[in-house]
């Protein structure tokens, strides 16, 4: 009833769906801090830091969840 | 449909279909619209469809109950078995009916004088997706527990402890607040694209075809109708395609609260 193969696939395919919502939130966490301390400062760097702390963290995170083995 | 008088009554230009084209005018108080009508009559359809395929289960099976089989066999070995696991049977009746749900009101984009896909209105995949989302956070704090649900989520092991204040937002709002919203902008916004390119190869056929002489009109209606024919077809493909999807995604979402080891 179960073909194993297709059922490795269709794991990584959930992965991969997992791993995209991941890097997104994390831009838009941290993103999303970033523009508000931005906004408070009136300073725009830190709204490209936390876009590049956010990716960066979702990064590590698939990693984290899926690199490893 | 709707459009064809408008087309012949103003028969200098050319209307582009938008968002208007998806607002119905309230056929009886403000509750029963178009796709209200096709929501309820899919309901009908999958009702009857599953109830008299199911109705006198032979060993030999009628088309019907063939038909039937085929749907739920599908859902439960190619979805449920394959995402969920030995316990995805339990979850089958849910994923079949969500599956058959979305196909038929998907599909009614491409039947004959329905010709529009009811998925397109966002409240309903936003209303499908609630149910699946209630349904997976539920399962996953039976299994682990409320503590350990969240736990499990928002701590992977293996990592120094001063970084899950970076990390612990990211997995919660991905899993809890992201899942069910991709779920309902994945489904509508295709549904929506969908008929859009639609109206605008058949629309354009019909403008180019009758309102306009000449022979580079008529080449031109004539292509633009053959691609929306060519469409529909694919259409058809992409309806039952993000239903499928729409299935696969609840099951691993519901496989994954059962099964958080990592």
């Amino acid at each position: 009833m179960t073909p194993d193969p297709s059922e490795y696939s269709r794991r990584e395919q959930a992965n991969a769906w997992n791993a995209v919502s991941l890097i997104a939130s994390g831009v838009l966490v941290w993103g999303g801090v970033g523009w508000l301390v931005a906004e408070w400062l009136d300073n725009q760097i830190f709204l490209m830091l936390g876009l590049l702390l956010g990716m960066g963290a979702a990064l590590y995170l698939v990693w984290v969840r899926y690199g490893r083995t | 449909m709707r459009r064809r008088s408008l087309a012949t009554e103003a028969s200098e230009e050319f209307h582009a279909p938008g968002p208007a084209d998806f607002e119905f005018p309230e056929l009886w108080g403000t509750f029963l619209t178009k796709p209200m009508l096709i929501i309820i009559l899919g309901t009908v359809v999958v009702g009857l469809f599953f109830y008299y395929a199911a109705r006198r289960g032979s060993l030999v099976p009628g088309k019907l109950q063939f038909a039937g089989e085929s749907v739920y066999g599908f859902v439960r070995n190619q979805i449920a078995a394959d995402a969920i696991g030995r316990e995805g049977i339990k979850y089958v009746p849910y994923l079949a009916t969500l599956f058959a749900f979305i196909a038929v009101l998907n599909i009614a984009g491409i039947v004959p004088f329905v010709q529009f896909p009811a998925t397109s209105r966002i409240a309903i995949p936003l209303f499908l997706a609630i149910i699946s989302w209630v349904i997976f956070n539920y399962v996953g704090i039976k299994r682990q527990g409320f503590v350990g649900y969240f736990k499990n989520m928002m701590f992977p092991p293996g990592v120094p402890k001063v970084i899950y204040p970076l990390l612990s937002p990211i997995e919660f709002l991905s899993t809890v607040i992201f899942r069910p919203v991709t779920l309902t902008l994945r489904l509508t916004f295709n549904m929506f694209a969908g008929h859009l390119v639609l109206l605008l190869c058949i629309l354009g056929a019909e403008f180019l075809l009758i309102e306009t002489q000449g022979v580079v009109g008529f080449a031109a209606g004539s292509v633009s109708l053959l691609f929306g024919i060519v469409m529909t077809f694919f259409e058809g493909f992409i309806q039952l395609l993000q239903a499928y999807v729409f299935t696969l995604l609840s099951a691993i979402y519901i496989g994954g609260a059962l099964t958080y080891e990592h």
